[in-house]
């Protein structure tokens, strides 16, 4: 009976303890939302405690450098604020780093919405475990709270995206930004230029192409595993088709003179301006980067398709009406409408995953400058304003942010802005950097 | 026995290069031998580029000249290869710019054609913005860039 009443329990503690482990992963319904898509976006101010070890002790090792990371990498959310320490009154070093330790008063009084507690356990050297919680500061609610085990400082990078990406996500719905790869291009010389990837951050930076001639449009697969963009030497163009998975480059060439700005469509399979007659047109190649049929052809220009998330709508760029404008087709019905309305040179479209925006870039007195049409209201928003030319306008998966380039800083390089426009953030490329693109949600290039 | 190998190696690497029956113009560049009848032409059809108007790819009259002279002299020198490379100014946009840039070597080979130049003796290519002939932001630089440029590749 005593054995029996035994194992009950200890069955009941098992349970106990992993229905803990389950509560300890699921984040709790956040009351702070930021509505990102919204007009009216609002700014939320977060504060970060001083990462610990132990009560009132702080974790000064690989716990004072994921906090740098974690404050460089939200720095570049446009609708938050830091709560700078020094005006938190008492400071930020606390005495716990969950409830009921956490005095929420300073921070309210500071203005803080949001505070965030790091916790290392078993201290900061060597490979230690990091807890990361999120606190709704009027409340006390927990936003979420997650632990990352096994942590060394090689790791701290991906820790800090991880967990902004994870934050992020919880007050937005969305946490791709932090969870994206941009593959972009850089110049070394005349007609000489290959493709790169970083994160939008700055971080993992790395050459996947070094092949002679130009490359130029890279395109990510919607599973990560190819990027696909066009090469240029001396006597043709190619698709170039690098592969993540063998971390080989393919040099596609096709009947014809031109291959220009291929994209992907949800299947994986590329659409891509081609020599057709007089006039390049856009085809659908197969997974096997053969020809399968046409999508846009006619008596103009017809280049540089981008499609939604469903595969149904592409924008393009052609000279139909006489100077280059944005169009959108349905594939379905193969109804094609005009989308730029305004402006005699709109080109290099791009629309958002979930269709509703598109954004391109328009010939001004002033230079190439970024702007969004509402594909559901029918307005159109200049996004940014130079100065320099701003060009190659691309969203995130987020449908948020976008990525452009931009002579601005004298030599062309990558910035971030949001679908509101707003100030542009330069990302890190170490060099001279056009055409960003970004990867979809999930999958990480394997290199 | 070496001495030997070296001395076949050494002769089939002559035996090669006598064994080209084009000569690649890039590769070689003007070689002492060429006659200078086929000099002159291809100094002829290097030298004459044409230029285009902002976004526009129509051949202008005052260069149907020049390509009636190239016409001329690719059919006299029906061993010539000539590369025709369009293109465009800095202030389109890259990919248009390559379609431009393509409608614009287009533009030439058609009218080539017409003039009848055999077409197995002409390829296109375009650079777009990639390849400017001057640097600079001036109408005249842009006016500089908008062009086809006509390369003998073989001979």
């Amino acid at each position: 009976m005593g054995r029996a009443l035994q194992q009950n329990m200890k069955k009941f503690l098992t349970l106990l303890s992993l229905l803990s482990l389950c509560l300890w992963s699921i984040p709790v319904t956040a009351a702070v939302r930021v509505d990102i898509y919204g007009p009216g976006q609002n700014i939320v101010n977060l504060a970060l405690a001083t990462p610990i070890t132990a009560p009132q002790t702080e974790a000064a090792g690989m716990g004072k450098s994921l906090q740098q990371l974690v404050e460089q990498n939200l720095s570049f959310l446009p609708f938050m604020r830091l709560t700078p320490p020094n005006t938190v009154l008492g400071g930020t070093l606390l005495p716990g780093y969950e409830q009921p330790n956490l005095d929420w008063k300073r921070f309210q009084l500071a203005g803080s919405d949001i505070l965030v507690t790091t916790f290392w356990p078993n201290g900061d050297s060597g490979t230690r475990a990091v807890q990361i919680r999120a606190f709704e500061t009027n409340t006390g609610g927990r936003i979420f709270g997650k632990e990352y085990p096994k942590v060394n400082s090689k790791d701290l990078p991906e820790v800090a995206d991880r967990f902004c990406a994870d934050l992020l996500e919880a007050l937005t719905g969305n946490g791709a930004f932090f969870r994206s790869t941009l593959a972009f291009v850089r110049k070394s010389g005349k007609m000489r230029a290959d493709v790169w990837l970083v994160k939008p951050t700055g971080r993992d930076l790395r050459q996947i192409t070094n092949m002679p001639g130009e490359a130029l449009s890279p395109a990510w697969s919607p599973d990560g595993r190819f990027v696909v963009f066009t090469n240029i030497d001396e006597r043709s163009h190619a698709l170039g088709v690098w592969d993540s998975s063998s971390h080989k480059v393919q040099r596609i060439p096709f009947l014809g003179n031109v291959v220009i700005g291929p994209s992907f469509m949800p299947d994986n399979k590329v659409a891509v301006a081609l020599s057709s007659g007089s006039y390049p047109a856009i085809f659908l190649l197969n997974h096997a980067f053969k020809k399968e049929r046409v999508l846009e052809q006619g008596p103009s220009i017809n280049v540089s398709p981008t499609f939604d998330s469903t595969g149904t709508k592409m924008a393009f760029t052609s000279s139909r009406l006489g100077g280059p404008q944005i169009f959108m087709k349905d594939l379905r019905s193969g109804t094609v409408t005009r989308v730029s309305q305004n402006g005699s040179y709109n080109t290099e479209a791009n629309i958002s995953h979930d269709g509703t925006l598109v954004v391109y870039s328009r010939m001004t007195d002033f230079g190439h400058r970024i702007f969004v049409q509402d594909m559901v209201t029918g307005a159109e928003r200049q996004i940014t304003f130079g100065p320099g030319s701003d060009e190659q306008p691309s969203f995130c998966a987020d449908s948020y942010f976008i990525a452009f380039s931009s002579s601005r800083g004298g030599r062309r390089g990558i910035y971030l802005t949001t679908r509101h426009g707003g100030d542009a953030k330069q990302v890190p490329t170490g060099g001279s950097a056009s055409f960003p693109r970004w990867n979809m949600p999930g999958p990480q290039p394997r290199s | 026995m070496k001495r030997y190998a070296l001395i076949l190696s050494l002769v089939l690497a002559l035996t090669a290069g006598f064994g080209c029956a084009k000569k690649s113009a890039e590769s070689t560049g003007y070689d002492d031998g060429m006659n200078a009848d086929l000099r002159s032409a291809i100094q002829q059809i290097t030298d004459g580029k044409i230029y285009f108007n902002f976004d526009k790819f129509d051949i202008k009259p005052e260069y149907k000249n020049v390509l009636k002279n190239k016409a001329e002299i690719m059919k006299a020198h029906p061993s010539i290869r000539v590369r025709i490379e369009g293109n465009c100014d800095e202030r389109g946009t890259v990919e248009y710019n390559l379609a431009l840039g393509e409608r614009r070597a287009q533009a030439a080979y058609d009218y080539l054609t017409q003039l009848g130049v055999n077409p197995g003796q002409m390829e296109k290519v375009s650079f777009g913005k990639e390849n400017p002939a001057v640097q600079g932001s001036s109408e005249s630089a842009w006016q500089q860039n908008r062009r086809d440029e006509f390369r003998v590749v073989s001979h």
